[in-house]
């Protein structure tokens, strides 16, 4: 039952709950709310995956958000910022450096706040890095490419077919080492060129066959747009370019958020135009239409009352 | 329907011209067969019909191509997408999507054709090639002979009327090519599709295609009947040269014609095959187990071998014969029993001792290959297996004749890099020799030198094993055949028992079927002394 709602899930939902988890983990303001955030990213990664490669990434995630956390303790240990003011939990013998370019405490006094404060930082990180492993695992990438506009459609398969050939790689690699045991132990053999070089001849090999099957199968047909429309939409992209990054130079420079805020505006919506119109010349059709459905919606809802309802609780605390 | 006018191709400005004016013309619903040497043209040939050639190899071509009377000589691959599909050797090297839907719907969504026309006609298509229940299947999932016929459906699914094969069969064990390509002969009857395939088991085909096209070593291309071309083609299997041996007027293309012409013609006493003495036993690998995870892909084997022999091991893809040699060979992957070679367990030898003891080609030959010349390949191996001088250059010269020693290895036949591989395993001079489908890709021509090959180490007291489900080869080189089935002996025998003619039996040889006499399988039995 849960498999099927999952499959049924627009891989772009999947994100939208992944940023939503993360931004909350985010404003999290004690370790109680970053672990359980951390357990149900966890707990929906274990329920929902499947059998893919871009699914067994978990192992990887966990231990960076272990690592995070152990790493933010340990500088908080070793760099003793300020003297501690409350009651002190560790007392190490405390040293100085000094380069020239002001002195920097190492150990000393450890405090219980300055201790649970690091690991409050440290689990909110990683809570964040868990967040993000719900989209990365769950979200099959083809899919969420497929939806992509048809302006983008070049590149979103130039994308999804470097998926594919990810794991002939890995494949390639492990056939190719075993190859090598063969030649036997010689000057030239041990060197790392005896792996790379037939590895990635192998890829090339690949990529330039799979390239010609698709070229063959139609691939890259042109499109019957006339050039003023072409011109246009170019047009309106550099002018979308220009907007936008004038209107962060704005933003950063702090001179004046209004103008800031209009002009990014602009550009979001003069970039949006372009897109549309480079995808009316969309001279191809997709078989899979990955709607939305009412289990999207639904998830949509939920996570934009709980951002909404984070926001209004942030706000109030100030 | 389809055709190249006056067609020139070379690589380089000045080269000898890969292929030189040809020309070919192919009628609507013919079934076309092309052959030639390997790396002689032939891929060339079908890569210039589908426009491949020059926009994907470099190089210059002149000439006219037309498809269905429309002039595509200077236009990209992707302009004729939809009157051409194109299939290769390699189906899942082609993949573009991972579920059977998405792939037959990838020409159908670059023509632009509605979504709900598009299901309807992948439906279509699926049921024409009676893939329907594998509709919504994973494409990795699928056997190698499901795949090639999800790669004809891909490439057929938008209506193309023309389909071009290169060596579709090449990965396929024996049942699968054959089921295959009965397959594309009963497309082209019974829907019109023209159908042009390059194959180097001939035999398989000679019954079905309308014509055939010989491309020659100098790049000159002709056309015309099945029976005339293949009269004076050089690279011909067992049944063709047996009209040439038994010196009957026409030549037979037919397995039940020469039969039944070689009752008639009442042939001489045929030989016994000549086997070598054998000397000491020197494999022993008693109740092997490999297992991938769960997964069981040799169960209980034992195999003995002895200084001197020839064995083959044969069964369907995924039998388990590659990962038994990779066993035998010590660093593969062993759960259980015990194999000893030459009185020592090469698992627990270092890489460099165990090349003294055994030494293996694997299937892809070329993965051991990766400096910028040949002469340098063959310096590094005489250092690494210690051999006096040039060792190893002598051994190549031996397969393959005299190689400019400055040429890029990648830039060798198929044959040519094989052969440089062996040489190279030769020249560590280690007792066992293990080899993983020796033959693949290669025309009759370099087989029969292969087998040469090996019997000349046989005669040096070496002893040889190799995995191959190519019967003819097995026929002119092994002294004894193992068959495998789901990872478990089924059948160990002498050569003469394994391939001689029966009812039931699968794997006889050309010569077996034809002769139907007791222990008769390769044609040197039948060649009289005098």
């Amino acid at each position: 039952m849960l498999k099927r709602i999952e499959s049924k899930m627009h891989p772009s939902t999947w994100w939208v709950l992944a940023i939503s988890l993360a931004v909350v983990a985010g404003t999290a303001t004690n370790i109680v709310q970053t672990v359980s955030i951390a357990a149900a990213s966890v707990l929906l990664i274990l329920t929902f995956r499947e059998n893919a490669p871009w699914a067994r990434s978990l192992k990887f995630y966990l231990l960076l958000a272990v690592a995070v956390v152990v790493i933010r303790v340990l500088f908080r240990i070793v760099f003793s910022f300020s003297k501690p003011t409350d009651d002190v939990l560790l007392n190490l013998p405390s040293f100085e450096l000094n380069f020239g370019l002001g002195a920097i405490g190492l150990l000393g006094d450890v405090s219980a706040a300055a201790l649970n404060g690091a690991l409050l930082d440290g689990s909110r990180l990683a809570a964040i890095i868990l967040a993000i492993a719900v989209a990365n695992t769950l979200a099959n990438p083809r899919k969420l490419l497929k939806s992509a506009p048809g302006a983008l459609y070049e590149i979103a398969t130039s994308v999804s077919v470097a998926i594919n050939l990810a794991p002939q790689l890995i494949e390639s690699f492990a056939r190719v080492k075993r190859a090598r045991g063969l030649r036997g132990k010689g000057a030239k053999t041990s060197t790392l060129n005896g792996l790379l070089i037939p590895v990635l001849e192998d890829t090339l090999d690949r990529s330039l066959l799979l390239a010609a099957s698709m070229d063959a199968r139609g691939f890259g047909r042109k499109s019957s747009q006339s050039k003023g429309e072409l011109l246009l939409a170019r047009l309106l992209g550099l002018q979308a370019l220009l907007a936008i990054t004038v209107g962060v130079f704005t933003l950063l420079s702090g001179f004046s958020p209004t103008a800031a805020l209009v002009l990014l505006l602009v550009g979001l919506v003069t970039s949006f135009i372009s897109v549309r119109i480079t995808s009316r010349r969309n001279s191809r059709t997709s078989i899979s239409r990955t709607a939305r459905t009412w289990v999207d919606f639904t998830v949509l809802t939920i996570c934009g009352t709980g951002l909404a309802i984070n926001f209004a609780t942030a706000v109030s605390l100030i | 329907m389809i055709s190249l006018k006056n067609f020139t191709f070379s690589y380089k400005n000045g080269d000898e011209p890969k292929l030189n004016r040809a020309n070919i013309s192919v009628e609507a619903g013919q079934f076309v067969l092309v052959c030639g040497a390997t790396g002689g043209g032939k891929s060339t040939l079908l890569k210039s019909l589908v426009g491949l050639v020059p926009h994907f190899t470099g190089g210059t071509a002149s000439g006219v191509r037309l498809v269905d009377g429309i002039d595509f000589s200077r236009a990209m691959p992707h302009d004729s997408a939809h009157l051409i599909g194109f299939v290769n050797q390699q189906p899942e090297g082609a993949f573009v999507a991972d579920t059977v839907l998405e792939e037959l719907a990838f020409a159908l969504e670059q023509l632009a054709i509605p979504r709900d026309d598009m299901i309807r006609r992948v439906d279509h298509a699926l049921a024409a090639t009676g893939l329907s229940e594998l509709r919504d299947r994973k494409l990795i999932e699928l056997s190698g002979g499901q795949q090639q016929r999800v790669a004809i459906a891909a490439a057929l699914s938008a209506g193309q009327k023309i389909l071009i094969l290169d060596e579709p069969t090449s990965a396929l064990d024996p049942a699968a090519a054959t089921e295959l390509l009965e397959f594309v002969s009963e497309l082209c009857r019974t829907r019109g599709i023209t159908a042009i395939i390059a194959e180097h088991r001939i035999e398989r085909l000679i019954g079905l295609v309308d014509s055939v096209i010989v491309v020659n070593s100098d790049g000159t291309v002709s056309q015309g009947k099945p029976a005339a071309q293949l009269a004076n083609f050089k690279f011909v299997p067992p049944l063709i040269e047996m009209s040439h041996l038994m010196k009957w007027p026409e030549v037979l293309l037919s397995i039940d014609q020469a039969a039944e012409r070689f009752v008639l013609s009442k042939p001489a006493t045929p030989k016994r095959i000549a086997h070598l003495p054998l000397g000491e036993q020197v494999v022993l690998a008693e109740n092997i187990a490999v297992d991938y995870g769960s997964l069981r892909a040799v169960d209980s084997v034992s195999v003995s071998a002895k200084r001197g022999e020839i064995v083959a091991i044969t069964g369907e893809n995924g039998s388990g014969k590659t990962s038994l040699l990779w066993a035998l060979q010590g660093s593969g992957i062993k759960t259980a029993g015990s194999i000893s070679i030459a009185g020592q367990d090469p698992a627990k030898l270092s890489p460099t001792d165990r090349l003294a003891v055994v030494t293996m080609v694997p299937q892809q030959a070329a993965d051991l290959l990766f400096l910028p010349s040949l002469g340098e390949e063959l310096t590094e191996s005489d250092q690494v297996a210690d051999a006096q001088g040039s060792s190893t250059s002598r051994l190549f010269e031996q397969f393959s004749g005299r190689v400019d020693p400055a040429i890029h290895p990648r830039d060798l036949s198929s044959g040519q890099q094989l052969s440089l591989v062996l040489a190279m395993q030769l020249a560590k001079d280690a007792s066992v020799v293990l080899l993983d489908e020796p033959t693949r890709g290669l025309d009759y021509a370099t087989k029969r030198q292969v087998a040469q090959v090996l019997r000349d180490l046989a005669a040096k007291g070496k002893c040889v094993i190799f995995a191959s489900h190519d019967v003819e080869f097995i026929a002119q080189s092994a002294d004894r055949v193992i068959q495998l089935e789901a990872g478990q002996i089924i059948a160990d025998q002498p050569v003469e028992q394994a391939l001689e003619y029966r009812a039931d039996n699968s794997l006889a040889s050309q010569v077996a079927q034809i002769t139907k006499l007791p222990g008769v399988i390769a044609l040197q039995q039948l060649v009289t002394d005098d």
